[in-house]
């Protein structure tokens, strides 16, 4: 069975001048995800390197350019899922962590929990050795000018999401060859949030799942929308009710989008190596690769293709 | 069928010197959101009101009551949900709050936001005038017993949490259909600082959706989360499964998976209710049609007038 794994940057209205560097961005997070796979590595260990190349990418809204709260701080979400055994480790609200990614697989694998949160994350982060950040280095020129920016005007956030001038969330998900998969996602939340709000991400069935019965998904988009409908677990029932991948991820944005005016965007993929990457938002960016090809997009129905090689 | 409101004060194992108060705190709780019903109120009034009841109870895993983490302080979640719009609104990692219940209903009143959650959660707080409630207030002798033995080396925790799972949480449909849940929790005894649970989590700790129905879910809160135990029950009721069948398919599939315990309590929009449990004990209790309904052992029932208090 071949390995798959598959990215996003985020969906949400990307102007131009990121389009480039956040196609670029997802191409190589697939491409380092995509090599431990090739290594027989695990599809956990992919989707932890995937995103954490995400992560450290200034372009995209997590870990290194991660957007600012309400008070011009970073708080942090990430979930990380093992399809095999439904273990699932997530932080939310966490500061100061540059890959907040490895410190959900940490609470994943070190505690007897699946999810911690504010102070409590960052005193286990220290605790297994993390080594933690200036909230300065997290944050990029162009997240500080738009928090000025938002301060001025004191925007509020769902006005915003409907301008679609937000930022989002990154994630990835991949099978590995003995057909286990994985799913994480990892986000800065929305701009110019309240302390302390945590978002789709880091809830699990929610930002994402992952079951080897089923398959595994990484959401992206208004993240109280998400909540509303459980929006990865949704997929994944219809996928457990027949729907191919691509069927479940477009009918339950669909769904979304009907129901709570939310829109968003999934990636998926199944045990047997199918997958897709769609979005009901202006845009997308995602990459994914299987066998030797890498496949690419960020507009409705763009599919780029190269080799991998 | 309608009104109807089921509520529940854990599952677990539950000692015979806590069995009494317990299910007349449940009894007590369940009336009072009745009558909220009666008068014409929301289901989510209802479950919020039946909820508080259960937090102000020294008996229950929640508010006044609730477990100790590893550092011997209170850390509370809470979670509403709304059937009709599905708004939602939940904090995670609150303190020295009497009713975080109440705080959840106003993160989905007052904010844009779905989850608040530790320092954030107090600081919204704040600015709603909540009141502040010193720590010791929340905490009881017997919070504090269980704590001081589950730090002995010997101790294991979560077998001991296994024994006693207690967070509250209640289902409503009011006179128009619409449904909703609540469920508040101190969490897991001994828990690390900052250890979030099932309840605050939407799909796992609750779930409501006039289309289908609504949940409150109790039990060992990280297995909880892994099936997504309010969800779960919910699609097979949208597969045509009745509030019962799908409540006992839910939990079952969460110990045949993962070997994890618990117990809920499911309403559909019509009044069909249930309350069960995979765990040897869950304090529970209904009303509808004027009628009181309680149990605490597998396959107990009993049934009396709502009207008759003792």
């Amino acid at each position: 069975m071949s390995a798959v794994l598959v990215v996003h940057g985020g969906a949400w209205a990307i102007p131009d001048e990121l389009a480039k560097a956040s196609v670029d961005g997802v191409k190589a997070a697939a491409r380092k995800g995509f090599v431990v796979l090739r290594d027989d590595g695990r599809a956990l260990e992919a989707v932890e390197a995937a995103v954490k190349a995400l992560e450290d990418n200034m372009v995209f809204n997590a870990g290194h350019g991660a957007t600012l709260n309400v008070d011009g701080e970073v708080e942090l979400d990430a979930i990380i899922m093992d399809g095999r055994t439904l273990n699932c480790g997530a932080v939310s609200s966490v500061k100061n962590i540059p890959n907040p990614v490895s410190l959900a697989r940490a609470v994943m694998e070190k505690t007897s929990h699946v999810m911690l949160t504010g102070r409590g994350a960052n005193l286990f982060a220290e605790s297994v050795g993390f080594s933690t950040v200036t909230t300065h280095a997290l944050v990029s020129e162009f997240e500080r000018k738009e928090w000025e920016c938002h301060k001025t005007y004191a925007a509020g956030v769902l006005e915003d999401f409907n301008t679609q001038w937000t930022h989002d969330t990154v994630g990835a998900v991949a099978v590995d060859s003995s057909g286990n998969v994985a799913c994480a996602t990892s986000t800065g939340g929305i701009r110019n949030k309240m302390v302390g709000r945590v978002g789709d991400s880091s809830i699990i069935g929610c930002g994402a799942y992952a079951d080897n019965l089923s398959g595994a998904v990484s959401c992206t988009g208004h993240g109280e929308s998400i909540l509303k409908v459980t929006l990865a677990k949704l997929i994944l029932s219809h996928v457990e009710q027949g729907k191919s991948v691509a069927d479940a991820s477009d009918l339950a944005l669909q769904y979304m989008g009907e129901r709570v005016q939310g829109a968003g965007g999934v990636i998926t993929v199944s045990p047997s190596g199918k997958w897709a990457a769609t979005f009901t938002t202006q845009r997308m960016a995602w990459a994914a690769a299987e066998n030797d090809v890498l496949w690419s997009g960020l507009d409705p129905n763009e599919r780029k293709k190269e080799n991998l090689n | 069928m309608l009104p109807v409101v089921v509520v529940h004060g854990g599952a677990g194992h539950i000692p015979k010197e806590r069995a009494e108060n317990s299910t007349s705190g449940v009894c007590s709780a369940v009336r009072l959101g009745y009558l909220v019903l009666q008068e014409g109120g929301s289901s989510m009034d209802a479950v919020v009101e039946a909820v508080v009841q259960l937090e102000n109870s020294p008996y229950f895993n929640a508010g006044c009551g609730s477990v100790l983490n590893v550092k011997g302080e209170v850390e509370m979640d809470a979670i509403v949900m709304d059937g009709k719009t599905l708004d939602s609104g939940a904090v995670s990692a609150v303190r020295n709050i009497a009713n975080p219940i109440q705080l959840a209903r106003l993160v989905m009143d007052k904010t844009s936001h779905a989850c608040l959650t530790a320092e954030g959660a107090s600081k919204f707080a704040r600015s709603m005038g909540v009141p502040e409630v010193p720590q010791e207030s929340l905490i009881t002798e017997y919070s504090r017993m269980r704590w001081k033995k589950n730090l002995a080396p010997e101790a294991n925790p979560v077998e001991c949490q296994m024994g006693k799972m207690g967070t509250v949480g209640a289902v409503a449909v009011d006179k128009e259909g619409n449904v909703a849940c609540a469920t508040s929790t101190g969490g897991m005894l001994n828990k690390m600082e900052g250890r979030v649970g099932d309840t605050p989590c939407i799909g796992s700790g609750g779930y409501a959706d006039n289309l289908s129905g609504a949940v409150s879910t109790t039990g060992h809160g990280e297995t909880i989360m892994k099936v997504m135990l309010a969800r779960l029950i919910l699609f097979h009721m949208e597969q045509g499964q009745s509030a019962e069948a799908a409540s006992d398919l839910g939990l079952a599939y969460m110990k045949s998976r993962l070997g994890g315990l618990g117990g809920v309590v499911t309403v559909d929009p019509r009044g069909n209710w249930a309350a069960r449990f995979s765990s040897q004990q869950m304090s529970w209790a209904a009303a509808q049609n004027d009628t009181l309904h309680y149990g605490l052992y597998t396959g107990e029932h009993f049934r009396r007038s709502i009207r008759d208090t003792h």
